[in-house]
């Protein structure tokens, strides 16, 4: 760190930006590792592993100095201008042949240290230099780019430009320069193929703009900053120099043009010292805002056809949870015998100490032999004769949903119309599944759904049957059919012993005999059934209104979700991650924003097409 | 090619056809006919566009527009920005008819100087294709930004300019506005004669490069000037530059020429163009405009056809090179198609339909043709069946008819929607194996509601009533088919049916006819419905069929079940058409076909034919 050179700033104004920064940075490379396996997401990915170590040297070379790569077309005068500033002829420059400068020269004052800089990369050659414009940067004479072939295929073989690889020395130079120093002449600044290079390495490298050959050319500044301001640059000055008579007193030891003048200072206050960090981190948020706004602009076609995945979604959910419910409901309401069942029995078998309660377990124990003959069927048959779900349920693969009334149709529908959905977002697998489950997922998904299904419908139907118990069960009930069953009784055993003690005793009559008894027995059981029907019907009033709200809560028993879980999944992932892509994008705008000023640099503000 | 000199003469009476010339004119129009025609063609199989090759812009924009006209020869001025093109051309004709400005890329549109009378009897909409003249009304014409394509043109006033000679002034060829290089390049392609503005910033850059290597490979006479020389300072260094120009484009310039960089006479719109005769072929010091109008004009022109016909017909990148493009690209849509073939095949287990369906309608045939004893006992029989399915309904095991009919019709729908899914799903699967159908279906198959399929499916099979009056007639044409072939056996076919038979049919959807292969032996129906073949077969189980086998009538009863479940696939066929698919599968198949198409053969035929003849 740099600890000598005069601060305007104190550190602590300057340090919560730095805290705020890597917070940043940490945060944009959270999310760009963890995207779902979707195009968008990995483009975002790519994109993010060519810029990550560039914020990360942005972050840990904080105070070493900035390389300002001089760079334009062919013939500008790139070579003259740092021979200018390097007060020496480090570098060939001239009009004897195009492109003069094939191999990049890097100047340095003596006392700098280079080390870190991979010359064998960038194929550069290392000059010293003692000119006080220099002091404090490295200075990189960068090759054209606009005299290699535009072809990527093998060029023709019989064309001298066949060897000329100056494009792609320059991309391996400019990665390596902090800042760029762009030189155009009224012949070049509207170039397309030097606009094009400098779009792709502008992103979090300042710029200074400079137009060359002042003593020959028309004044186009003012339109060259239009031209660059309409591909996104901040133009804050363009200098408009003459390099070949800059070079001319700089070797004289004259004094240099104004304009010449200034350029100098600017690169001395805006780059050396202290100014070198406050470049640097403008630069660096500049590059994070930018791949930010970048990755939204690669992702947003995606933002409404992943919305309508989820919404989607839900709307098969609903609309299966809508099928099953509604057959649920028909199965449990047309065992209304197997309820009664359920339920009654469970009631008599609270009830002691009674005759009624005796007469009522003679007869569930007559009525059990005949629910062992016919069983239910499916998982509600199973459920409402009081067994468990089983293994044999749950391995029923596509068949036990049947039987739960979900159609295997209704939800291969539901999954190819979000299958389509996912294509739309360009979501495929391994992110989500096929629209036709295979046997090994659908054996997963049904278990899943039975099991819950089970689990859904045991609770339920416990609950109602408990809750019927409890209103039928009650003791007092219980003493009420007591008292109507024992009435008959009493009455029958009063009218034999009256017939007895009085008529035949008293009054000498005949006894009525056994035949009496036999016909009051038949009286005393159809009472009994009578009483046993009106519990029954007890027990059913209210019974539909009951099953359908069970039945509504089918929703909340997320029932459904494991067959259509691949989806909702790749939904949600997706939509998540766009949504903290736009939240990192907003934040990174705002740093952007409020970083320091670099008043005479250049700035790329919004991405380039 | 030769070195080319304008040799001073006065070309009188100029005439450029040769005896089969009007033969060789017809060719190249009939050649322009045939190339029309199999662009759209182009596009749809998904091969290259042909618009931005070169030898569609010698077709189009040199042979067809100048084979039947008037011979004129076009000089167009071109080159990078700034270099100062519009300050030569000006220069040129005498006049300032395009503005010359500091600032670069501001000439957008070209600005041709024409002999009076030119323009009244020439069509220059059809000499210059790609834009629309517009009569020149001010030096501001060629930098006005709001016009598009146009081709602002100019009579010489002075009446200096050679009658057949056209000057035009271009855009550049390598600024910021790729639109300008698409213009530069329409003019270049419509030239006889380029004046390539150089400078020594840009003689070697590589827009620059390429732009002037196409003009001398489609056979245009190259004029170099050297613009803002630094002069006579730089003139010995001109010789340089200019071997490395010629090295990189395979240019043998006619002529050279050095503009010195004067910004006070440019300012003024002056300029002078020095001759460099020791680097001209013919070594002489002809000023630029004289050579440029007393050429020899009858040998540029067809020079210049004759390098256009070399660019249509060269065979690597020419139109021959396009048509084996179209070729490949028709057989990789051959292999689409039989992918889709492969996968586009959905099996679908329907289920047993309810028996008296047909019962009835053979029923219903046999009643005029049976004896009242007949009538009789099989009133009986039927009295009898129906006693006891009424007994079995009340024991809970049996379901009444209407009943029947609606489990029936909730199962079919379902294995009709299983298959729709199916089908929908391999259609998915073959996109994302073959980049032509994706291209082709995957639009189609991602951003269309699948939801309003099904929707569509269900609507269809709650419209088909379950016995139509198509079926009726299939049943009445089958029987008496057979009663025909076979009298005694009528009877039979009731005992057949009554006796109980159980069908298990198994339908095959399948994308184009290539299901016609797969019906199953004598029990397959097969139905064309649009692009797909619906194939079903219903084969005949239970005891029943060993009386129907017994009885010989097994195939007659197995069709008509089979034909009674083909109209019920017919709908999942219909709305495969209909509504998933369109037109799409149509259109796979006839561009599998386009290989075969006529006009390729005729074009090949007919490219021969130009080559020859014009030799």
């Amino acid at each position: 760190m740099e600890s000598s050179s005069p601060t305007s700033l104190p550190e602590s104004a300057v340090e919560p930006d730095f805290a705020s920064f890597d917070l940043l940075v940490d945060a944009l490379g959270r999310w760009s590792e963890s995207g779902p396996a979707w195009p968008p997401a990995r483009g975002v990915r790519s994109e993010w592993e060519e810029i990550a170590p560039r914020l990360e040297r942005a972050r840990r070379e904080l105070a070493r100095v900035l390389v300002v790569g001089v760079v334009g077309g062919t013939g500008t005068g790139k070579s003259t201008l740092v021979n200018a500033l390097a007060a020496g002829e480090v570098t060939a420059a001239g009009d004897v042949a195009r492109p003069t400068t094939v191999q990049p020269v890097v100047v340095a004052a003596r006392d700098v240290d280079v080390s870190w800089l991979p010359l064998d990369a960038m194929s550069a050659r290392l000059v010293r230099s003692d000119s006080p414009a220099v002091a404090n940067i490295v200075l990189v004479d960068c090759p054209d780019p606009d005299t290699q072939d535009f072809q990527d295929g093998p060029a023709d073989p019989s064309r001298p430009s066949a060897g000329n690889r100056n494009r792609d020395v320059l991309e391996a130079v400019l990665p390596a320069c902090d800042v760029l120093l762009l030189v155009a002449t009224a012949q070049k600044y509207r170039s397309w193929i030097v606009a094009r290079e400098v779009a792709a390495f502008a992103p979090g490298r300042p710029l200074f703009f400079v137009q060359t050959h002042a003593s020959r050319d028309p004044d186009i500044r003012a339109d060259w900053k239009r031209e660059l301001e309409s591909q996104g640059f901040d133009v804050p000055r363009i200098y408009r120099i003459d390099g070949v008579e800059a070079a001319a007193r700089s070797a004289a030891r004259l004094e240099p043009e104004p304009e010449f003048r200034d350029l100098v200072a600017a690169i001395d206050g805006e780059l050396a010292g202290r100014a070198a960090r406050r470049v640097r981190r403008t630069g660096a948020l500049d590059l994070a805002a930018w791949f930010t706004r970048q990755a939204r602009t690669g992702s947003a076609p995606t933002a409404a056809p992943v919305a309508a995945l989820v919404s989607g979604v839900e709307t098969e959910r609903k609309r299966l949870e809508g099928i099953l419910a509604r057959s649920i409901g028909e199965t449990l309401r047309a065992n209304r015998s197997a309820w009664q069942r359920l339920i009654g029995d469970d009631v008599v078998a609270r009830w002691h100490g009674g005759p009624f309660a005796s007469f009522l377990h003679v007869i569930a124990a007559a009525g059990s032999f005949w629910s062992r003959v016919r069983p239910g069927a499916g998982v509600v048959g199973r459920l409402l004769a009081g067994r468990p779900i089983d293994a044999t349920c749950r391995d029923g693969g596509w068949r036990a949903v049947e039987e739960l009334g979900l159609p295997a149709a209704e939800v291969e529908q539901s999954r190819s119309v979000l299958a389509g959905l996912a294509a739309r977002a360009g979501m495929h697998a391994p992110l989500v599944g096929r629209a036709r489950l295979d046997d090994a997922a659908a054996a997963t998904a049904t278990s899943a759904l039975v099991d819950r299904a089970g689990q859904w419908l045991s609770a339920g139907i416990d609950r109602l049957v408990a809750e019927r118990r409890s209103r039928v069960g009650r003791p007092v009930v219980h003493w009420v059919f007591e008292v109507l069953f024992s009435a008959l009784l009493v009455t029958v055993l009063v009218r034999a012993g009256w017939n007895f003690f009085h008529g035949n005793l008293w009054q000498g009559g005949p006894v009525s005999g056994i035949g009496f008894l036999e016909e009051a027995l038949v009286w005393v059981i159809l009472w009994g059934l009578v009483l046993r029907w009106l519990i029954m019907w007890l027990v059913r009033v209210g019974l539909d209104r009951d099953i359908q709200s069970l039945v509504g809560s089918v929703a909340s028993s997320q029932l459904i979700d494991p067959l259509l879980a691949d989806f909702a999944a790749a939904a949600s992932a997706c939509s998540s991650w766009l949504d903290e892509g736009a939240r990192l994008a907003a934040e990174a705008d705002r740093l952007a924003d409020v970083s320091g000023e670099t008043p005479g640099l250049g700035r790329l503000r919004r991405p380039t097409s | 090619m030769a070195p080319d000199s304008l040799v001073p003469r006065m070309s009188s009476a100029p005439t450029l056809a040769p005896p089969s010339f009007a033969a060789w004119a017809g060719t190249v129009a009939e050649l322009c006919r045939q190339v029309e025609q199999l662009v759209p063609l182009a596009a749809a199989l998904g091969a290259e566009d042909p618009a931005a090759r070169g030898w569609y812009a010698a077709l189009f924009g040199k042979l067809k527009p100048q084979v039947s006209r008037e011979p004129l020869l076009v000089a167009a001025v071109c080159g990078g920005t700034n270099t100062g093109k519009s300050l030569i051309t000006n220069t040129l004709v005498g006049a300032a008819i395009s503005r010359s400005v500091p600032e670069a890329a501001r000439t957008l549109h070209p600005v041709a100087s024409l002999a009076p009378g030119v323009a009244a009897r020439t069509d220059l909409a059809a000499l210059f294709p790609g834009f629309t003249p517009v009569p020149w009304t001010s030096e501001a014409d060629a930098v006005d930004a709001t016009a598009v394509d146009v081709l602002v043109w100019r009579e010489d006033l002075a009446g200096t300019q050679p009658e057949r000679l056209v000057v035009l002034d271009t855009p550049d060829i390598d600024g910021t506005l790729r639109v300008n290089w698409h213009r530069a390049e329409l003019v270049r392609t419509a030239a006889d004669v380029v004046v390539a503005v150089l400078t020594q910033q840009k003689y070697n850059d590589a827009a620059v490069r390429d732009f002037f290597a196409a003009a001398v490979a489609a056979g245009k006479t190259l004029i170099v000037v050297f613009n803002m020389v630094d002069w006579p300072r730089q003139r010995e260094r001109i010789a340089g530059w200019l071997a490395t120009f010629t090295a990189e484009t395979a240019a043998v310039p006619a002529a050279v020429y050095a503009a010195p960089h004067d910004f006070a006479a440019a300012e003024a719109g002056r300029i002078t163009l020095h001759p460099l005769p020791e680097l001209t072929p013919d070594g002489t010091a002809v000023p630029l405009a004289e050579r440029l109008s007393t050429g020899d004009f009858d040998r540029i022109k067809r020079q210049a056809m004759a390098g256009a016909l070399r660019v249509v017909a060269d065979p690597e990148h020419g139109l021959g090179a396009w048509l084996d493009g179209l070729d490949r690209a028709a057989a990789g849509w051959r292999d689409a198609q039989r992918l889709l073939e492969r996968e586009g095949r959905v099996q679908v287990e329907l289920p047993a339909p309810p028996r008296e369906i047909v019962w009835d309608e053979v029923w219903r045939w046999l009643e005029p043709r049976r004896s009242a004893i007949d009538l009789v006992v099989s009133g009986g029989y039927r009295t009898v069946g129906q006693g006891l399915s009424w007994a079995a309904r009340r024991l809970g095991v049996g379901r009444t008819a209407a009943e029947r009919k609606e489990d029936f019709t909730a199962t079919e729908l379902e294995a009709l929607k299983r298959a729709l899914a199916d089908f929908v799903d391999r259609l998915d699967d073959a996109c994302r194996r073959d980049t032509r159908l994706a291209a082709r279906l995957a639009p189609r198959l991602a951003t269309a509601d699948r939801s309003a399929w099904y929707a569509d499916l269900e609507r269809r099979h709650a419209a088909l009533p379950l016995v139509s009056e198509d079926y009726r007639t299939f049943v009445r044409t089958e029987l008496d088919k057979f009663a025909a072939a076979n009298p005694g056996m009528v009877k039979a076919v009731l005992t057949g049916l009554t006796v109980g038979s159980v069908v298990r049919p198994v339908m095959t959807i399948a994308l184009f006819s290539a299901g016609a292969a797969a019906v199953p032996a004598a029990a397959g129906v097969l139905h064309h419905v649009l692009d797909f073949g619906v194939t079903v077969a219903a084969p005949l189980a239970g005891e029943g069929a060993v009386a129907a086998a017994a009885q010989g009538i097994r195939p007659l009863i197995e069709r008509l079940f089979a034909g009674w479940s083909a109209e019920r696939g017919r709908i999942l066929a219909e709305t495969l058409h209909d509504v998933v698919l369109g037109d799409g599968v149509a259109e796979i198949a006839s561009l599998a076909e386009a290989g075969r198409r006529p006009e390729i053969a005729r074009a090949r035929q007919l490219l021969v034919e130009c080559s020859r003849e014009s030799a």
